[in-house]
């Protein structure tokens, strides 16, 4: 087993990670931008190394740096998380060649499958659903343009190297075309390094339904079941369960056989996960495999009860994989919010700065994994994404119960989120049915005007905040407050000076 | 003792009645609220209004307070500090639709138009990236362009001035 692991990676997926190898005894090096130095991730590693300028380019992609600070410290292995360099073939192939372990399946299937493309070509030849119209990248405008008139509007253009939604658009007319493009090669370059996008025909009302997906070195795979994220709002995933309400048994298995097989012919190892469209008539089409630990992997730990983060590490460092198809069970039922930094009552813009005030939600049956603490900044260069808030329940309506309160419960001050947007989706009587399509939010969301406040709380809000303004501005009581703080040890400690003697 | 606070555009005005170590007493226009309030820590508050118990959590930056109590959001202003109008959500002002902003801090990817060009509603001006994504800046007028105020590859903040429009003669 490894003694030291590397995390390329910032935020709370590399505060998840780094938690996941210290509980297999395993010491972290994180890495860190110039706008990072103060994150979480920093604070939560055994080691912390420099990597360069705040741009991304520059840091968490660089390439150089990253393996240089892998090699400064003796790590054995990188763990890459999601996004940045979690599905850049380049990258394998560069630790493969510097000697370390890259936390994630080979090279050569990372390529195969980072290329959309020839991997939609290979799974079809393998006789796995593919969606209809695919087709390879094109030299120019004018291809593209043909080429969507020949797979019918509306089409979706996709970045080759990631997911995540950077860089994808949806073209409903051929005039859109040139300037849907133009945008999506500029954020796919921006996020991935590479502008190279796709055109594949969008299925309208269909269910996004994915396996999670565990291989070893030796070629032996199993599922841990699936995960329904069709709750998106600009193909980037708000809401995410397991199990998923729109799958039988006999569709679970047909479609977990297939994922599997799937892994199999792309020569994977390591966790994964294969995306599939299901459409109202229960067919199903392989999308993609994302070939890294999802954004919403922990769904998949609390009904499985397995550590994925644990299971990646084990398999990379070249154990066999001991579990047995039929001994995975699902367990009651997961749900995720994923906590976005962005402001739903200004068109979900980002929003950054300050977290003035952070208490997330606890009790039973409730996970946080997070990036974020109490007096941290949120910098303007990354993903947006703060932290998730996974709850486990006996079953789908009590999980669906235990994430209304907690999002209730959830206080963030100064950084604008979508919870309050998150609570009407859960509150929603058609996502309480389990009418999950990824249309959900442009349907009954494209109109939504906030949440109802109430005049009594506002009152309180008014009151408490003079009481606040009062305390501070009197010139008697320095620490903001006239009364002893009764939590803080400060009050008992006496009189005392920073520097004093 | 008065106090005033503006929020989403309406303006709040609340007097200190009477306190004591029990009870603080104090008006809102004509209601009379009396709780009983103690402060757990800096930004936490625990409120017993009768025996309702409330716990409120409050913390200022830059003149605005930001409270959130059984699951709501408030954003409370010092009218003192309202310059533009946008801090405390008053709405756009035909000001806001000629003089183009950022909308959040960000990085200006692309102008799209030049100075002196003729613009039509909802037609694209800039895009500005935040957190990765791309944001299309429109007009929300016919207009030219006057003047342009933002370069590409440029970090911008709030509430920068982007591009100022002229209306249409």
């Amino acid at each position: 087993m490894f003694k030291k692991i590397l995390i390329a990676n910032r935020g709370e997926i590399a505060v998840r990670v780094m938690r996941g190898c210290r509980e297999l005894g395993i010491s972290t090096v994180g890495i860190y931008s110039d706008a990072d130095r103060g994150s979480l991730h920093v604070q939560t590693a055994d080691q912390a190394v420099s990597v360069g300028p705040a741009p991304a380019v520059e840091s968490y992609l660089n390439m150089d740096r990253i393996l240089q600070a892998a090699r400064d410290t003796g790590a054995e292995a990188i763990h890459p998380g999601y996004g940045f360099l979690a599905e850049n073939a380049e990258f394998v192939a560069r630790c493969e060649d510097a000697g370390i372990v890259f936390i994630g399946p080979n090279s050569q299937a990372m390529a195969l499958v980072g290329d959309k493309v020839r991997s939609r070509q290979t799974m079809e030849k393998a006789g796995i659903p593919i969606i209809p119209g695919m087709k390879g990248t094109l030299p120019d405008a004018e291809s593209y343009s043909r080429e969507a008139d020949k797979i019918g509007y509306p089409v979706m253009i996709k970045a080759s190297a990631g997911g995540g939604g950077k860089g994808m658009r949806i073209v409903r007319a051929q005039e859109e075309l040139v300037a849907a493009l133009e945008a999506g090669k500029r954020e796919a370059k921006a996020a991935f390094g590479d502008e190279s996008v796709y055109l594949e025909k969008y299925i309208e009302e269909p269910r996004h339904v994915e396996f999670q997906v565990l291989a070893d070195n030796q070629g032996r795979t199993v599922h841990l079941f699936e995960r329904e994220c069709s709750i998106q709002r600009r193909h980037q995933k708000i809401v995410e369960e397991t199990p998923s309400p729109a799958l039988d048994a006999d569709l679970q298995v047909e479609m977990g056989k297939t994922a599997c097989r799937v892994m199999e012919v792309a020569g994977y190892n390591n966790a994964g996960t294969v995306e599939f469209l299901l459409d109202g008539r229960k067919n199903f089409y392989f999308l993609e495999v994302n070939a890294r630990l999802q954004v919403e992997h922990p769904v998949t730990e609390l009904v499985t009860g397995m550590d994925l983060v644990h299971q990646q590490i084990r398999l990379a460092a070249g154990e066999d994989l001991r579990l047995e198809q039929g001994t995975i069970v699902q367990k009651g039922h997961a749900i995720e919010c994923r906590i976005y930094a962005e402001d739903p009552h200004n068109n979900f813009l980002p929003s950054s700065g300050r977290v003035l005030f952070l208490k997330e939600p606890a009790g039973p049956g409730i996970r946080h994994d997070g990036g974020i603490f109490t007096g941290c900044e949120v910098p303007i260069f990354y993903d947006p994404i703060l932290a998730k808030l996974i709850v486990w329940a006996e079953d789908r309506e009590r999980a669906c119960r235990r994430m209304r309160k907690a999002l209730d419960d959830y206080v963030i001050l100064g950084i604008k989120t979508g919870i309050d947007f998150l609570k009407d989706v859960i509150d929603h009587p058609s996502f309480r049915r389990g009418e999950t399509t990824t249309n959900f939010i442009p349907r009954f969301f494209s109109a939504w005007a906030g949440p109802e406040q109430s005049e009594e709380i506002r009152d309180l809000a008014l009151l408490t905040a003079a009481y606040q303004s009062t305390r501070r501005s009197r010139p008697d009581s320095a620490a903001g407050s006239s009364r002893p703080d009764p939590v803080t040890p400060w009050s008992s400690l006496g009189k005392w000076r920073i520097g004093g003697k | 003792m008065d106090h005033e606070f503006v929020i989403d555009g309406a303006r709040f005005t609340l007097a200190w009645e009477a306190e004591d170590d029990e009870l603080l007493v104090v008006s809102i226009g004509d209601k009379i609220l009396r709780a009983n309030v103690c402060e757990i820590s800096p930004s936490v508050y625990s409120v017993l209004v009768g025996d309702r118990a409330f716990a409120v959590f409050c913390a200022c930056d830059r003149g605005i307070y930001h409270v959130f109590c059984n699951g709501q959001h408030f954003e409370l202003a010092e009218p003192d500090d309202d310059s533009d109008g946008f801090l405390t959500g008053e709405g756009r002002t035909a000001a806001d639709d000629l003089l183009i902003k950022a909308p959040m801090p960000g990085k200006v990817i692309k102008i799209n138009v030049t100075e002196g060009e003729e613009v039509h509603r909802n037609q694209t001006l800039a895009i500005v990236e935040a957190m990765k994504m791309e944001n299309e800046i429109k007009s929300a007028l016919d207009g030219v362009v006057r003047k342009i105020h933002a370069s590409p590859g440029e970090l911008v903040d709030n509430f920068t001035p982007l591009i100022e429009l002229a209306r249409k003669e």
